[in-house]
């Protein structure tokens, strides 16, 4: 493992390099950790199912490129890939918008029923919402929105607005009331003051339930099997059902279709990452 | 760089909105069949074809669904009437809160194919509350051992011979482990699993339809010494489980016998088919469960799976009706039996694979499985208990005793029977 | 809506009367969208469903008026009442085992990366990655991982010369809570280390050149400094924490199925509910009234002690 150079700046005494080798270590490990996973889940899409009990560590004997050929084929994967960047975009554009301008009134007004508004929203997250999903059905049939997209959108945005709201609020209320005021006497409109000025300093909490929401709706099966029964409108996570059965699943069609589903989000967060963080530590709570 | 996050996010958003939806092709689909044997879509689609021939002008179009969630997406659309045409169902218990009017069509009247099938699969697809039947049943389910002929030769272990005691069965299970051979391939880690297990080896002992009949009456508990004592018995076969196997799952079971690392299969002749089909050049035996005395004619546990209904509330009832006798013909059922190696429920159908032929001849001393047909009417259900018991059984934690008085008290709270025992 | 009578009788200070009438109506039209949206789609759906509890049910029919019948066989019915006490210790279980150990060490990966050093960037990308994967792949690779047979864990630990500790983690009762606790501290331990990282990066510097030059040594600053500075989002990691250790669900059901297998080892309120309301593959049969039930309980405990907690920490993040 290549050396480390004097963490934190100022370690010359040999106690705070062996912290530091110390530190190394640990995240070294975490880091191997996380990628062996992710390293057999690319491993197994190119095994048979077979192959993949029999010696599931090892490289594969003869990569099965086909595996991908025939997932790709047999689910309409193209489609569903776009179908699940719809209904994740959109859901998540909801939240933000909703849950921001929300937080916005419950975080830096005060007034009445503030507090039992708040405690409403966070009610939401108290049990799971897949209690709902009969209630739900009928109301999706009766508002004509069954094998729509938007039946995913509107319960996903919906179910992801309390803990946008909770982490929302908290980070309203630590920004310092001056600001407002400032502006105000500057002449600006109440939505101005959250745009120009409050917007850019609660970044970091808006790239965290950005964070805290995408990947679930990104990788949920269970509303979408309950309400989209047509093919072409189908998710990603919902096409991969198809591999499992009830006494047999093909595991090796279901990795490099998982692995196929996997890859443009790794790829984008790789790629983001870097913008991301900085815009988690941007901006100020220094209060 | 925050205007770039913007610039990527629009792209990406009006890529995805512009994206075109593909030549998926506009599939007209009056008629839907939901299934959760995905496995099976091959099969399916092929029947379903050959029907459309044959009945121009109707289209079916065969939807399945992930097996463990298909009943919660079966209640929700059946409870908004927006279920399937066809509907594929579970048996017995299971069958039982869609076995009613205002969601299934009673067939006892609209498919007369139904009065040749045997009474005791009927009972499978019949509603307690009204006593109709709203199913044709799909397929018939045996429990039994599968060996390994090349791993049992390697070991000098005969074969057996119509059937095994349980103490030549031990013998063998000792030996194959004397050889290094992995004997059994079961494991705990999924309680159904161990059911099934107690189905294949717990008849011979406990005895079968009698004690079936005497319980399910009421004139005995699971606490009595003939299900205790099954019980104890199948305990004995843990020595010969894989290493560490309260952690092996049921696909670890299949592929520890695919990949010929186990001699034995303690299991439902439905594997069959897909045995062969994963590893075409394993050496497949079938035998019953093993004995308690030589000569006795042992039991082998059966069951209906599942059957085929009409949702009540569909536009196209006489094509509906039409294929749900489709599927009760001699055809159906010998295309099944012949694809999927499984037993139809459908009488008469030849049965060609020696292997399968056999264990139908052996189903003539067949009995109910017992928790399925018998007690899995309410809540807790029977399997549901004697699941969790057996791994408790089965980790060291309970005793044979404690597992029949907790099934016992358990379904003390719906039996009847059971109560104050 | 609400907002709009709430938004009227402001106890702010004195100001021009059409300022007050506006801004009722602005905190109203910010309010009414995320309202509407939530009441219709979360709210009352949610509402109808826990009504269920209050009937009588035949399948998934419902009957006539059950009064608190279910709620009495929920607690007084063998086996759902000793069910119901096992699950619920599993949870709290769950939540402090997690506490501990994915937010301690998220804490931890935390300090650490905020120290810079060697692949800091790399590491922050790295760790967070799991969240990504589908539960499927988590569930299926640490199964193959844990197995007993071909797992990689046992055999680590054989090279080791552990090898006396191999043991069936998923599936011995002793093992199978804690082993799944740890999986899902591996998969999400990067949320509590991102946040906490941003919270950390946002301290100003001179506080901690300050403290530096009145000589405190680094726990002391950790302790003094950056751990209060911290609260925010201590706050909204211990109560997400709470919420998602009282709510799970998906790994369990992964990866133990719908029982909490095995021998009830990892049974969980969630668990205990989906299989109640819904019944359990071809198990169990649905009791929705008795799965609502659970449903009310869950809702009643988990209000009670989160939404006091967060309304507790809120009022001090006001005053602060």
């Amino acid at each position: 493992m290549t050396p480390p150079t004097g963490a934190a700046g100022e370690g010359r005494r040999p106690g705070v390099v062996a912290a530091a080798a110390l530190a190394q270590t640990l995240l070294a490990a975490n880091a191997l950790l996380v990628l062996l996973p992710i390293g057999f889940m690319v491993l197994s899409s190119l095994k048979a199912t077979r192959e993949i009990f029999q010696r599931p560590f090892a490289l594969p004997v003869v990569p099965r490129w086909q595996n991908y050929a025939e997932v790709w084929g047999a689910a309409h994967f193209a489609v569903y890939f776009r179908n699940s960047l719809i209904v994740t975009v959109a859901s998540m554009a909801l939240i933000l918008v909703t849950g921001t301008l929300a937080a916005y009134a419950l975080g830096r007004y005060r007034f009445r029923g503030n507090d039992l508004i708040f405690l409403f929203f966070l009610s939401g997250i108290m049990v799971p919402i897949r209690l709902a999903i009969i209630p739900l059905f009928i109301m999706m049939r009766d508002l004509r929105l069954l094998d729509t997209v938007w039946s995913l959108i509107l319960v996903y945005a919906a179910s992801g607005l309390p803990s946008a709201i909770f982490i929302l609020t908290g980070f309203f209320r630590t920004l310092p009331p001056e600001l407002d005021n400032a502006a105000r006497i500057d002449g600006a409109g109440e939505l101005g003051i959250l745009i120009t000025v409050l917007l850019p300093l609660v970044r970091p909490a808006l790239a965290i339930v950005t964070v805290y929401n995408i990947i679930p709706i990104w990788n949920d099966f269970f509303f979408p099997l309950v309400f989209i029964h047509q093919d072409r409108l189908k998710t990603l996570p919902l096409g991969l059902t198809v591999f499992f059965g009830e006494f047999q699943t093909n595991w090796a069609l279901l990795f490099a279709g998982l692995t196929l589903a996997a890859a443009p989000v790794l790829a984008l967060y790789v790629v983001m990452s870097q913008q991301f963080i900085k815009g988690l530590t941007a901006g100020a709570i220094k209060g | 760089m925050r205007r770039q996050i913007w610039a990527l996010l629009t792209g990406v958003a009006l890529l995805a909105a512009l994206w075109p939806a593909g030549a998926m092709g506009q599939a007209r689909s009056p008629m839907t069949f939901w299934s959760w044997r995905g496995e099976d879509r091959a099969f399916y689609e092929g029947m379903i074809k050959k029907f459309e021939a044959q009945n121009p002008g109707v289209s079916i179009q065969f939807q399945t669904f992930k097996p463990t969630e298909y009943n919660t997406v079966l209640s929700a659309a059946m409870q908004a009437g927006k279920g399937p045409d066809i509907v594929h169902l579970r048996a017995y218990g299971a069958l039982q809160p869609f076995a009613r009017p205002e969601f299934l069509v009673p067939l006892d009247d609209k498919v007369p194919e139904l009065k040749t099938f045997a009474r005791q699969w009927l009972d499978g697809a019949r509603s307690q509350a009204d006593r109709k039947v709203y199913g044709v049943p799909f397929a018939v389910q045996a429990l039994v051992i599968f060996y390994n002929k090349k791993l049992l030769r390697q070991a000098g272990v005969e074969a057996p011979r119509p059937a095994w005691t349980w103490d030549q069965f031990l013998a063998a299970l000792r030996t194959l482990k004397d050889h290094s051979i992995t004997p059994l391939a079961n494991g705990g880690k999924e309680g159904w699993t161990l059911e099934v297990a107690m189905g294949v080896l717990g008849p011979n002992f406990y005895g079968g339809t009698n004690f079936y009949e005497a319980v399910t009456r009421g004139q005995t508990t699971f606490k009595s010494p003939q299900f205790t004592g099954a019980l104890a018995k199948l305990a004995e076969i843990r020595p010969y489980m894989p290493q560490g196997f309260m952690g092996v799952s049921y696909t670890d079971m299949q592929q520890l016998f695919i990949n010929e690392q186990a001699a034995m299969f303690v299991g439902g002749i439905w594997e069959l088919g897909y045995f062969l089909s994963q590893n075409a050049s394993l050496d497949i035996g079938i035998m019953p469960g093993p004995v308690a005395r030589p000569g006795d004619t042992p039991w082998i546990s059966s069951y209906d799976d599942g059957n085929y209904g009409v949702n009540a509330k569909t536009p196209h009832m006489a094509e509906a009706l039409k294929f749900i006798r489709f599927t009760a013909t001699r055809e159906w059922g010998q295309a099944f039996t012949d694809q999927l190696k499984q037993i139809s429920a459908v009488p008469g159908v030849e049965v060609r694979d020696p292997l399968l032929k056999q264990v139908v001849g052996w189903m003539r001393h067949a009995t109910p499985y017992i928790m399925l047909v018998g007690f899995r009417w309410k809540n807790p259900t029977g399997s549901e208990l004697i699941q969790n018991d057996l791994q408790g059984l089965f980790a060291g934690r309970l005793t044979p005793q404690q597992v029949g008085e907790d099934v016992t008290r358990g379904l003390a709270s719906w039996f009847a029977p059971f109560k104050g025992q | 809506m609400a907002g709009v009578a709430v938004g009227t009788r402001a106890r702010s200070a004195p100001r021009r009367v059409p300022y007050r009438i506006a801004r009722g109506l602005w905190i109203a039209a910010f309010l009414a969208p995320a309202l509407l949206l939530f009441s219709a789609f979360v709210a009352y759906p949610i509402m109808t469903a826990m009504a269920y509890s209050l009937y009588r049910w035949d399948g998934i029919v419902r009957g006539g008026w059950a009064g608190t019948a279910n709620f009495r066989r929920l607690f007084g019915q063998y086996p759902y009442s000793e069910r119901m006490l096992v699950a619920f210790w599993h949870n709290a279980w769950t939540f402090v085992l997690t506490m501990i150990i994915q937010n301690g060490l998220g804490m931890l990966f935390a300090t650490l990366l905020a120290a810079g050093g060697w692949g800091a960037r790399v590491y922050r990308a790295i760790f967070f990655m799991p969240v990504v994967l589908s539960l499927v792949v988590v569930g299926f690779l640490w199964e193959l991982f844990l197995n007993p047979v071909w797992g990689a864990v046992n055999k680590l630990l054989a090279l080791a010369g552990l090898g006396a500790l191999a043991r069936p983690w998923l599936g011995d009762p002793h093992t199978a809570l804690v082993t799944l606790i740890l999986v899902n501290a591996w998969r999400w331990v990067g949320f509590p280390t991102i946040v906490f990282l941003a919270g950390i990066q946002a301290i100003p510097d001179e506080y901690l050149e300050a403290a530096r030059l009145d000589g405190a040594g680094s726990g002391a600053i950790f302790r003094r400094i950056v751990l209060p500075l911290l609260a925010p989002q201590v706050n909204i990691i211990v109560i997400l924490t709470f919420i998602g250790a009282f709510n799970w669900f998906e790994l369990p059901y992964v990866m133990q199925g719908v029982t909490g297998e095995p021998y009830h080892a990892t049974d969980v309120l969630g668990l205990l509910f989906y299989r109640a309301a819904f019944g359990a593959v071809d198990t169990g049969n649905p009791d929705v009234g008795v799965g609502s039930a659970i449903a009310v309980v869950m809702f009643a405990l988990i209000l009670l002690t989160s939404g006091l907690g967060a309304l507790y920490l809120r009022q001090r993040e006001a005053e602060a």
